[in-house]
């Protein structure tokens, strides 16, 4: 917060001294804000809305993936291009484990979650870091699982989490909500909240569920929203009375 | 002398606008990583800042029991890492029945122990009435709270024994910060540098309803054991265990390193 | 006089590889046991991100290792070490000894001593001669042996109490008595219980989980610890050195 990201454009006062390339990495440019996600009876629920913003620039970009053969649903905060790039990675490491191996043997969650902290570490070893945080749920032989990784390789499984804003504004009420049913209507609730308090939150969002029938991904979905209740709001911005 | 790592602002005007303090002052590894709250109009850095509250050392602890309340201090008085005198009591007596520990700069130790003479002697010459614990806390709070933005660099610790209605004695003890913010405990008060030693080891020693003996064998262990692990505080200790009828007031010899 | 020479020169802003995740650790060695015992809170900043991430790990059945500081760093390096183990086992088809574990732990940190693990590591469990051992490290390797010793956010808290409890510092024995040099089981274990909720109650970084490891001599029996409730034998074999953990809660607020 506070510092617009600022694109890697040549700086005139900084022109005369070479910068290395391993230090491109000391600020995001294209970020993603708030994920939350949650573990539910079934299994986990992931959630986050659709925007990517260039400083204050916004596009539309999704958030939120799947590594169907790793039982593994993901989403991403902070920069864009490194979530796509860990997303290609994956990929690769998959089509590796399952094609070339062939050994009868799939990433689980778990794997993929120690798999990410390793890159990261490896990352944030270099000063190169993966500017960014990763949420991610899986289900494997009848046992959920919810992941997190951050930019430095701090690690750790819990039963809800959230990023960004979400760890102020959400969290604390997913960790009261977490074991009711409606799942489903607790995220959609708190990405309202999200969406009315976050300036770089937008009311579009997706939410993909892992379970033991396998993941879904939602297509994008729009937030109903209420604004007339800020007429009544005082205290705040140019009103005086 | 006695120095700790800082975050302080610099603005392109050049002002200091403020320090931020660094989450850990002691590690000496920690690479300077500055907040995220900064923004791109000035930068953190971090420095050594000089810190006048451990300039001197000195630690004050004091303590609730059964109808009594022990107070103790150690005795060191440097400047930063040297030691200067180990006599320097830092406990003042307030009335019969109440002592006043004061930590943090000497000379406002000194200061403020002048001052608080005088406030009650006022007190008593005008109101011709005892001073009682309670009334003497806000005392030193609004004292305190006068040099709200050029502070004392004093933290008192009150400990006494109040007069109830009936006529009884109840253990009464308060800390404050540097600015009056008043602290009333059940169990116990620590200030000075060595006060997060004295936290850890008074929160396993002590227990309630203390007789004077035990509460002093308490407190005496809770500072000893405190200040050794402290470089700014020790070179012995006093303690004043003060009960309805008497004040028992012992010097303790401690660790001279 | 402000510092001119930084305001002329603001300094760029840098990437900070390292992060600071609270907790506390403890280790106390007896005469033919070891007890090493961790919370299990980790935090950044006032955030808790997990009530459970444990700072204790058994590396063979006579050793436990505690790592505290950096939670990234503290986990690489507990991995780093068990795959030395792993490697000297399988050349040597035995485990290594604990004062080897020492000087492994100690090679290791110095070797990163110009980006160095943020950790700050004690090791307990049985020397090679039956008796209960601690070696505790700072993040770039120097090491020492001692009876006890706390590290991490309450160490300030809790190192000055083990002096008196286990050390028995500024007490005075008994008039043709003595101090005992090793406490037993039970009095370890409740020192230890006390310490952490004493460190809970008056620090915000410790709390929610306590799991403690005790690791018995070869041949001792369990007196002092078969009754306790929750208790898991972590080891691989009876008859050597054993291995136990004890989950206990700590407050959550």
């Amino acid at each position: 917060m506070g510092m617009p990201p600022t694109p890697y454009t040549p700086d005139p006062r900084r022109s005369q001294a070479w910068i290395p390339f391993n230090t491109r990495s000391e600020q995001p440019i294209v970020t993603g804000t708030s994920v939350l996600a949650l573990t539910y009876k079934d299994g986990i629920m992931l959630a986050g809305d659709n925007l990517a913003s260039y400083g204050s620039l916004a596009c539309s970009a999704p958030r939120l993936s799947v590594t169907i053969p790793s039982y593994t649903i993901f989403g991403a905060s902070g920069n864009m291009s490194d979530f796509q790039y860990l997303q290609h990675d994956l990929d690769n490491l998959i089509i590796q484990e399952e094609v070339t191996a062939q050994d009868g043997h799939q990433l689980g969650p778990k794997q993929i979650h120690k798999y990410l902290s390793q890159v990261f570490y490896a990352r944030r070893s270099k000063m190169d870091s993966l500017w960014k945080s990763v949420l991610g749920g899986g289900f494997k032989d009848g046992k959920r699982f919810l992941l997190f990784v951050d930019l430095l390789s701090v690690t750790y499984t819990v039963l809800t989490l959230a990023t960004c804003y979400g760890v102020y504004i959400a969290q604390p009420l997913l960790r009261k909500a977490f074991e009711g049913s409606e799942v489903r209507k607790i995220k959609e609730d708190w990405l309202h909240v999200l969406f009315y308090r976050d300036p770089r939150s937008t009311n579009q969002y997706q939410i993909t569920t892992i379970s033991a029938a396998g993941p879904t991904i939602s297509p994008s979905l729009k937030l109903e929203t209420e604004w007339s209740f800020a007429e009544s709001i005082r205290g705040y911005g140019p009103q005086t009375q | 002398m006695s120095q700790i790592w800082k975050y302080v602002r610099v603005t392109p005007s050049g002002g200091r606008v403020r320090g931020v303090p660094a989450r850990s002052s002691t590690t000496s590894i920690s690479l300077p990583g500055t907040p995220d709250h900064l923004s791109s109009q000035s930068t953190l850095i971090l420095r050594f800042v000089m810190s006048i509250m451990e300039h001197n050392g000195g630690s004050v602890v004091a303590m609730a029991g059964k109808n009594c309340v022990a107070i103790a201090c150690d005795l060191r008085l440097g400047a930063g890492a040297q030691t200067i005198a180990t006599n320097f009591e830092k406990i003042f007596p307030v009335t019969d029945r109440m002592y006043l520990g004061l930590a943090g700069l000497a000379s406002d130790v000194v200061t403020l122990r002048e001052k608080f003479r005088y406030l009650t002697n006022m007190f008593l010459i005008k109101e011709s009435r005892p001073l009682e614990p309670s009334t003497f806390a806000h005392l030193v709070s609004s004292t305190l709270y006068e040099r709200r933005f050029g502070p004392y660099f004093c933290e008192p610790v009150l400990a006494g024994l109040e007069r109830t209605p009936s006529g009884s004695y109840k253990p009464y003890i308060v800390g404050t910060d540097l600015i009056g913010c008043l602290n009333f405990a059940k169990d116990f008060i620590v200030t000075g540098t060595a006060s997060d030693k004295l936290f850890g080891v008074a929160e396993g020693l002590w227990e309630p309803d203390l007789e004077p003996e035990d509460l002093f064998e308490t407190i005496s262990q809770t500072l000893m054991n405190a200040v050794d692990r402290d470089a700014y505080s020790g070179w012995g200790a006093v303690v004043h265990v003060i009960t309805p009828d008497k004040v028992i007031t012992r010097t303790l010899k401690g660790r001279m390193d | 006089m402000p510092n001119m020479s930084a305001i002329v020169h603001p300094q760029q802003r840098h990437f900070n590889p390292y992060a600071e995740n609270g907790g506390t650790i403890l280790a106390i060695a007896g005469a033919d046991f070891t007890v090493i015992a961790g919370d299990t809170r980790q935090s950044e900043g006032y955030s808790i991100q997990t009530r459970y991430a444990p700072k204790v790990f058994r590396l063979t059945d006579r050793a436990v290792l505690a790592v505290n500081g950096f939670a990234a760093d503290g986990n690489m390096f507990v991995k780093k070490v068990k795959q030395r183990l792993e490697w000297y086992k399988h050349a040597h088809a035995k485990d290594m000894p604990l004062r080897a574990i020492a000087r492994l732990i100690q090679t290791m940190l110095y070797a990163q001593r110009f980006f160095p693990y943020y950790v700050y590591n004690i090791l307990g469990g049985i020397e090679e001669d039956g008796s209960g051992a601690v070696y505790s490290f700072d993040p770039v390797g120097s090491y020492e042996r001692e009876a006890c010793r706390a590290a991490g956010a309450a160490q300030s808290l809790v190192q000055p109490f083990l002096d008196n409890q286990i050390y028995f510092k500024n007490q005075t024995a008994a008039p043709g008595r003595s101090h005992p040099s090793h406490l037993p089981l039970p009095d370890v274990l409740s020192i230890v219980v006390d310490s952490f909720t004493s460190a809970t109650e008056r620090h915000i970084e410790v709390g929610d989980g306590l799991e403690i490891y005790i690791v018995l001599a070869k041949g001792r029996s369990l007196q002092g610890v078969e009754g306790l409730h929750g208790l898991r034998e972590l080891s691989t074999q009876e008859d050597g050195e054993r291995v136990f953990v004890l989950q206990r809660d700590l407050k959550k607020d």
